[in-house]
């Protein structure tokens, strides 16, 4: 991240070789480089982006797209919303109550149904290959408006979940993972008094000079920054974002205690601290059986921690800027099986959007009576990135070289204009 | 270029060669028609020597031998590997005074050019100094250079504080080809060696089909090491892995085709960018935009694969049998609430057979847009470069396929491999990106004379790698100190880099780690996981699962499951032996586990060609800094670096093991006096090295190979 781009020997390569291929095709002396093209273009309203991603394929019927009265809805009852003929799942009071403030999309669809494949399409908006691996909207962003925090890296992953990284972007693009939020950045401190620290880290020094002194390659100069920028990040106060216990006890229970509520609550103080692509993952959605013991709860969880991410945003003045997302794989089977569960269902699924120019109170697209398909709208994984990427204001129009020289854009779906105010 | 292949040898080189070249017992006839039953020993000065069997030795003049003999000898006497070192020395030598001409002469131009500014003219000078920089040839390594240089590039780590020693104490001037060859030869090699491949072939444990199946593929990397064990000519070793056949525990050459089961069109794309370092993906959806490769092209090449029925096994009643298992498996599962997908997914693996159907499937796309061919319409197998397929010879299309792309006529294989394995051991490639060499080539490369003969360096060792590495490991220019500054981009896009030196590389996550693993234990590759992996492998596959019942099959599960982990990993105790095993990179789970030091540090996910990165990360920089493995696991007691410098009398000598141990070499004054702070203890308890291992494990030095 500190690490100037373009460094590598790996990276001149593949970029001069996409400059002398574009460069033949269009007839330019050299094409504008990745940076350039995107840049040109306008800025969205939103300037972060918490990426809250359900892995595993969120139960559509009984979360965002209830179907009171349908065989299909099982147990889920369903609640108001302050929206007229608009309900949620019963065990989303939290989200309900903020309605206003957020999006739903219910005409999410795709077309496969194995875990792997379908969330690699849902984040990158491409299908899994396998001969080019795409890049998270956060590495896009990246490329595209620079690199936010001077120090952090732009994309931050809270509570794992594995899935794409910075694709054929590099390492530079690559996400920061962070495990279990309430334990912070793994290795933060120093295992040794420091006093003690100290005395190594001039002995280091000392042992560094002679090599310094004499070779002055791209590498080594990137190397060093980066382990200087680091020292100083460890140093500093940004380091204290990752520190939870900062915040006041009722703030952390209004997020809820689980990690996926403190993982939002990290997740606003990365952002406020300037970092620009948060992913909180809330996994454990492949509900094959005994959906109806184990969802109510976890429903009711995300949505008072959603809700209260809201709330808080809005009151350190960051909503407007900031795009809280919600998305998942798939949805699953309206049938419920033997065991008491669904299995399943990438034919429709649900969605959120909220602040970051997100016009908030309406649903957009449908499923037919019972969940079964998209009726209206259809929304395909790009276009789902193509509206993210609008709010961000990321060029969906210009041709970007992969390092192989294949032209790739931003996302090749239609923004949802209907969403944005 | 059979012209390099004898006469003028250097016979240190060659004793200690020949373990590395095969000969072969035949029976020779001289002039006068008298036969002897002998193998080619040498050919030096005119003279053939012959070993014959029982051991002895006989010298004749190459004229008495008769005809086809001496063109025996002229095709098989080893190659003179000392001399081709030396013609590449000179070959990169005589760019290099060239390029210092021109850049002089440009100097002059920009000097006489009197309508540049003085701001302008200042930029094109430090551009001009910088050029002219890289036309000098860095000095020599010193010998402790070269130590670690060597076991790093070759063993893949560095060396052991014996192996250190042993080397510096040597005082032949032969000993670095020595050690060049006895490293090429070493179980180090087979592991480092197996890394690049791996990254390149995408070998990884376990192979599923669309998240389904789970396929042990510890058989085919093992299969992967033993050819590089047994430097199976490259040619060979490709050609086998395009043809192989069969399920993967009977045949593991059939893992390259399985890794990319169900994705055909994707394997050949990758197959086109490893061997022939060329890049057709675009051309799966549309003409290339920049080369002549039209998408009718790449269905063509696709169509020789268009027979391949991954799933064609021809044993039908045991597909049935699975399938009825797969449901009994299932219910009865149901019943005990247990899960069955795990058995499942082993009695999936009895689809993912490699085979050939009478019927080739390979169709246009239903979006063909171009006026060559219908949608939709089948496709013949064409090549469309090279030499022209006769099908009718071969038995399938795709052995056709393998032979086009691996004979010595085809204009893209052998360069492919010599200019990936040149970047291997210079950093940088002839032509680079080295997965895209142009179709034409014209000249276009670093140093386009030296390309062309390496490439034929490479058809006269008859593709073997090791000895391909050991020329460009004995050349002059790999045995100087790497390029202490680097090239630009607009030098690499112009082929102005013509290798002064190596440049500057940091390490692998795998040489990192194996370069720990070189500190902590006396013989790094005593511990690898080969047992008898495929004996085991084919008795589970082997099971007559009609009588099996579901806890038996939960027992043979688990065997599969443990197939191909590390014995050594369940033997440690880890309350003796604290932090992880330190067995090599290769013989850990492959890709090692995200979140695990070896993903941290750039290790490839094998899941993409050449995925792995040295690129610096936060967590990097802060499990060196923080983390237990510099702070806790590599200073304690159990580790080599440690005891070996607390059996030390002196503070002094102490300090000497660790750098010795870590950096290959002796502390410097000014080293010694930063050094001797961070040694505590003392005074009737063992000196700590623990700040001292820390900081040198911190150092750019270690980071690196100069």
């Amino acid at each position: 991240m500190m690490k100037k781009e373009m460094s590598s020997f790996d990276d001149l390569s593949r970029r001069s070789f996409a400059e002398k291929t574009a460069a033949a095709a269009l007839g330019l002396s050299l094409a504008p480089t990745i940076d350039e093209a995107i840049a040109a273009s306008s800025v969205g309203k939103a300037k972060h982006v918490i990426y809250i991603y359900m892995g595993g394929g969120m139960t559509h019927l009984d979360t965002f797209d209830p179907k009171p009265g349908a065989e299909t809805q099982g147990k889920t009852g369903v609640i108001k919303t302050g929206v007229a003929g608009v309900q949620l799942s019963e065990y989303m009071p939290g989200l309900a109550k903020s309605f206003k403030d957020i999006a739903v999309v219910r005409s999410l669809t795709q077309k496969t149904g194995s875990h792997g494949g379908a969330s690699y399409w849902m984040q990158t908006g491409y299908k899994e290959s396998a001969a080019i691996k795409h890049p998270n909207m956060g590495g896009w962003a990246q490329k595209a408006l620079g690199k936010m925090h001077p120090q952090l890296p732009d994309t931050i992953y809270v509570g794992g979940g594995g899935g794409p990284g910075s694709g054929f972007l590099g390492a530079s693009y690559a996400p920061l993972p962070i495990g279990d939020p309430s334990k912070g950045l793994l290795n933060a401190k120093s295992p040794v008094p420091k006093p003690r620290m100290n005395q190594r880290l001039e002995a280091l020094n000392g042992f560094n000079r002679s090599f310094l002194d004499k070779y002055h390659t791209d590498d080594v100069t990137a190397y060093s920054e980066f382990y200087d920028n680091t020292l100083e990040f460890l140093k500093g106060k940004d380091l204290d974002v990752f520190n939870l216990t900062k915040e006041k006890k009722e703030t952390r229970d209004a997020y809820g205690t689980s990690g996926f509520g403190q993982g939002l609550l990290l997740a606003k103080r990365l952002v406020k601290t300037g970092v620009r692509f948060v992913r909180v993952s809330n996994g454990g959605w492949d509900m094959h059986g005994d959906l109806w013991n184990r969802a109510p709860g976890k429903i009711n969880g995300f949505s008072k921690g959603i809700a209260t991410l809201i709330n808080d945003l809005k009151a350190e003045g960051l909503f407007d800027s900031t795009l809280i997302v919600l998305t998942t794989e798939f949805g699953r089977t309206p049938k419920i099986n033997a065991r008491g569960g669904r299995d399943h269902f990438p034919r429709c699924f649900s969605g959120m959007m909220a602040g970051g120019g997100i016009q908030g109170g309406q649903v957009y697209g449908a499923t037919d009576s019972k969940g079964m398909g998209v009726k209206e709208n259809p929304v395909a994984p790009d276009d789902f990135n193509a509206t993210i990427a609008t709010a961000l204001g990321l060029p969906l129009e210009k041709r970007i070289f992969a390092p192989n020289g294949r032209p790739f854009f931003v996302s090749q779906g239609k923004p949802i204009q209907q969403l944005f105010s | 270029m059979k012209a390099m292949h004898f006469f003028s040898i250097v016979a240190c080189v060659l004793i200690g060669w020949g373990t590395l070249q095969a000969a072969e017992m035949r029976v020779w006839t001289d002039n006068q028609g008298r036969k002897v039953e002998a193998e080619l020993a040498v050919l030096r000065d005119g003279y053939v020597t012959l070993n014959m069997a029982g051991g002895k030795e006989v010298r004749f003049p190459l004229n008495s031998l008769s005809e086809a003999d001496r063109g025996f000898v002229r095709e098989n006497a080893p190659v003179d590997m000392k001399t081709a070192a030396r013609q590449i020395d000179q070959m990169v030598w005589d760019r290099l005074k060239e390029a210092n001409v021109e850049i002089k002469q440009m100097r002059a131009e920009v000097l006489a050019n009197e309508a540049l500014d003085s701001a302008e003219r200042n930029k094109q000078l430090a551009r001009l100094a910088h050029m002219e920089q890289m036309t000098h040839p860095t000095s020599p390594m010193t010998d402790q250079q070269f130590l670690r240089r060597i076991y790093l590039d070759v063993a893949g780590r560095i060396p052991t504080y014996e192996e250190a020693q042993d080397f510096l104490r040597i005082r032949d001037p032969n000993k670095r080809t020595a050690l060049i060859e006895k490293l090429l030869n070493s179980e180090a090699f087979v592991s480092h060696f197996f890394n690049y491949v791996s990254d390149l072939l995408r070998v990884r444990e376990g192979i599923s089909m669309g998240g389904f199946a789970n396929l042990k593929s510890g058989a085919y990397i093992d299969w992967v090491k033993n050819q590089i064990r047994q430097d199976r000519p490259w040619d060979e070793f490709v050609g086998e892995m395009m043809k192989a056949e069969g399920y993967l525990w009977e045949n593991p050459a059939t893992g390259y085709l399985l890794t990319d089961f169900g994705m055909e069109l994707c394997n050949l794309s990758n197959t086109f960018t490893t061997f022939l370092g060329t890049e057709i993906t675009c051309a799966q959806c549309h003409d290339h935009p920049f080369e002549e490769v039209y998408q009718m092209d790449f269905y063509r090449m696709a169509s020789f694969f268009g027979n391949l029925e991954y799933k064609r096994n021809p044993d039908k009643e045991l597909l049935k049998t699975i399938a009825a298992k797969k449901k009994e498996f299932s219910a009865q599962a149901k019943k005990e609430k247990k899960d069955a997908g795990n058995v499942n997914a082993l009695l999936d693996a009895y689809a993912m057979y490699v085979g050939d159907g009478p019927k080739n499937d390979i169709k246009l796309p239903f979006d063909y847009k171009y006026d060559d061919g219908a949608p939709n319409a089948p496709v013949n197998p064409a090549a469309y470069f090279g030499d022209i397929i006769d099908l009718k010879e071969f038995g399938t299309p795709r052995e056709a396929f393998a032979d086009w792309m691996t004979t010595d006529r085809n204009p893209r294989f052998t360069v492919n491999i010599v200019n990936r394995l040149w970047k291997y051991v210079f950093g940088i490639a002839q032509i680079e990106p080295a997965y895209n060499i142009p179709g034409h080539l014209d000249g276009q490369a670093q140093n386009y004379e030296l390309l062309k003969f390496i490439e034929s360096l490479m058809k006269s060792v008859d593709y073997s790698v090791k000895d391909f590495l050991f020329v460009l490991y004995q050349t002059e220019t790999y045995q100087r100190e790497a390029c202490h500054a680097s090239p630009t981009l607009e030098m690499m896009d112009k082929g102005q880099y013509h290798f002064p030196a190596p440049i500057l590389r940091r390490l692998s996550a795998e040489q990192i780690w194996d370069s720990l693993v070189a500190m902590s234990v006396k013989a790094p590759e005593a511990d690898s996981r080969r047992s008898n992996l495929l004996g085991e492998y084919r008795k589970i596959m082997s099971t007559n699962w009609k009588s099996v019942k579901f806890a038996e099959a939960m027992k043979i599960r688990n065997r599969y499951n443990n197939l191909g982990k590390p014995a050594v990993m369940a033997e440690v105790d880890p309350k003796k032996n604290p932090g992880p095993v330190m067995i090599r990179a290769s013989e850990m789970r492959i890709p090692n586990n995200l979140g695990s030091f070896l993903s941290s540090f750039g290790q490839s996910d094998k899941k993409f060609i050449e995925n792995g990165n040295k690129e610096g990360t936060i967590p990097q920089v802060m499990l060196l800094l923080n983390g237990s493995l510099t702070n806790q696991i590599m200073t304690s007691k159990s580790k080599a670096v440690v005891r070996d410098a607390q059996a030390k009398e002196s503070h002094d000598d102490g300090i000497d093991v660790v750098f010795f141990s870590i950096l290959s070499r002796r502390p410097t004054p000014q080293d010694r006096d930063f050094a001797e702070q961070l040694v505590r203890g003392g005074q009737g308890r063992a000196a700590d090295y623990s700040d001292l291992i820390w900081a040198l494990l911190n150092t750019h030095e270690f980071m690196f190979i100069q």
